[in-house]
């Protein structure tokens, strides 16, 4: 009886399985990632909570200031999907078992359920720390879901080309944060929206539309990003 | 392309004198401010054909796999970035007149600096890899990358907020609103601009293909 070969989304999941194994054996790369968070909540709180500011103003910065929350404690693990590969040596068996575009998309989902998870932690921190109220507590799912996503794609795939390059670190803040403030900023509106009420559609369909570019643009490329 | 650099000079200095000397003044602009249009816009154009050239350049390399398109395709990035900062400062200047103060935070503004990054991003990005093969094939698959998300950042992220920026050419109502002498000076500028570039452009490629071939003999006559 002749074996049946794993589909796309069963080697990508294998692939997100592994990252996720490899990074909970390693303890310490995920508390970091968490423990930055809490200490960028705890510094935003210290400085921007005593201050009464102007209700608009408030809700233009809280929302601009969870943005950044969320960017900066995912950007210190959103290079490491392929630099750890390259840093163990362990990306010529990858390359072996799976094309990049099933590597691609596994390392995304890995990093997307990463992002959701410091999201879940941090929204809530930050509502309570700050005052912060939600007035369209699905829109707000909504913007964090098509954020992520986008932030995901992105940083993965970018850091599939800095992987092999010197000053890989630096160099993927360098070359992605101009590739995501178009991500950031309809991000921004749509979580100030959000905070105030209803979600108005056009910073969601612009998110929308960012994250399938930003998709099929990153598949038709991951072959050539993660080619040896 | 002989034929395109005797042409450029008289083309180039007829563009520069009609602009300051044929249309009025536009209304709602302080004093001849609103004579930037002339420089500023094709500038503007300038910088994002040379992404686009980049872009196709660098799906040339992909599938081709041949140096030159490379070359042509960083020469063509360096290029944008050269005219993306020319539209910076002609858009700064506009600015002070109009608004007071050189940077003003204007989504616009921002975005086109955003935009500068991107492209220096592919520079440091090369920069960073030292295997030619290697560095055409990331700079190649970055370039693409860039021209996907790049609409976002110039046309998309701008609207989302408020803006300071007078209509664009491309505008909702879909009319270009300018006099028949702003029209006509306006195109022929921006044919000016365009002609320059793809000069330019030959110029830096033939001058990056004489460097691999240098490069090439040097390493010959070593072994």
């Amino acid at each position: 009886m002749s074996e049946r070969r794993p589909g796309f989304f069963s080697r990508a999941w294998a692939v997100c399985a592994k990252d996720a194994a490899q990074e909970l054996r390693r303890r310490v790369a995920i508390a970091s990632i968490f423990f930055f968070a809490a200490t960028a909540l705890a510094l935003v709180s210290y400085a921007v909570g005593p201050f009464g500011l102007p209700p608009e103003a408030r809700s233009r910065l809280d929302a601009s200031l969870l943005w950044v929350i969320l960017f900066f404690s995912a950007a210190t693990s959103l290079p490491r999907a392929f630099v750890r590969e390259e840093e163990t040596g362990t990306g010529l068996g990858l390359r072996k078992v799976a094309p990049g575009v099933v590597v691609l998309a596994g390392k995304a989902l890995f990093n997307f359920l990463l992002f959701l998870a410091i999201a879940v932690l941090s929204v809530p921190a930050f509502s309570v720390l700050l005052e912060w109220q939600v007035r369209s507590p699905a829109g707000l799912a909504a913007v964090v879901l098509l954020g992520g996503w986008g932030l995901s794609i992105v940083s993965t795939f970018l850091s599939a080309l800095v992987a092999r390059a010197g000053q890989r670190n630096v160099l993927f803040l360098v070359v992605s944060f101009p590739l995501l403030v178009p991500l950031l900023l309809p991000a921004i509106a749509a979580t100030i929206q959000a905070s105030e009420g209803a979600v108005d559609g056009t910073p969601l369909r612009v998110l929308a539309a960012y994250d399938g570019a930003a998709t099929c643009a990153a598949y038709l490329l991951a072959a050539v990003a993660w080619e040896d | 392309m002989k034929l395109l650099k005797l042409l450029l000079l008289p083309f180039m200095g007829a563009v520069v004198a009609a602009a300051f000397l044929w249309p009025e003044p536009a209304k709602g602009f302080l004093g001849e401010s609103s004579r930037i249009v002339f420089f500023h816009v094709p500038c503007a154009w300038t910088a994002a054909l040379a992404f686009l050239v980049a872009a196709g350049y660098s799906v040339a390399w992909l599938v081709k796999r041949q140096p030159h398109f490379d070359e042509v395709a960083e020469a063509a990035v360096r290029l944008g970035l050269l005219f993306s900062v020319l539209t910076l400062v002609t858009g700064s200047l506009f600015a002070k007149i109009m608004w007071g103060s050189y940077w003003n935070w204007d989504p616009r503004e921002s975005s086109y600096l955003l935009l500068v990054f991107l492209y220096s991003a592919y520079l440091f990005l090369r920069a960073a890899v030292d295997d030619p093969e290697r560095r055409a094939r990331i700079g190649s698959a970055y370039a693409v990358f860039a021209a996907v998300l790049m609409p976002f950042l110039v046309f998309v992220a701008p609207r989302v907020t408020a803006s300071l920026h007078p209509q664009t050419v491309i505008n909702p109502q879909g009319k270009i609103l300018m006099d028949i002498p702003t029209r006509t000076v306006f195109f022929t500028a921006l044919a000016a601009f365009t002609g320059l570039f793809f000069w330019m452009l030959e110029i830096q490629s033939r001058l990056a293909r004489l460097d691999r071939e240098r490069a090439k003999s040097a390493r010959g006559g070593a072994v």
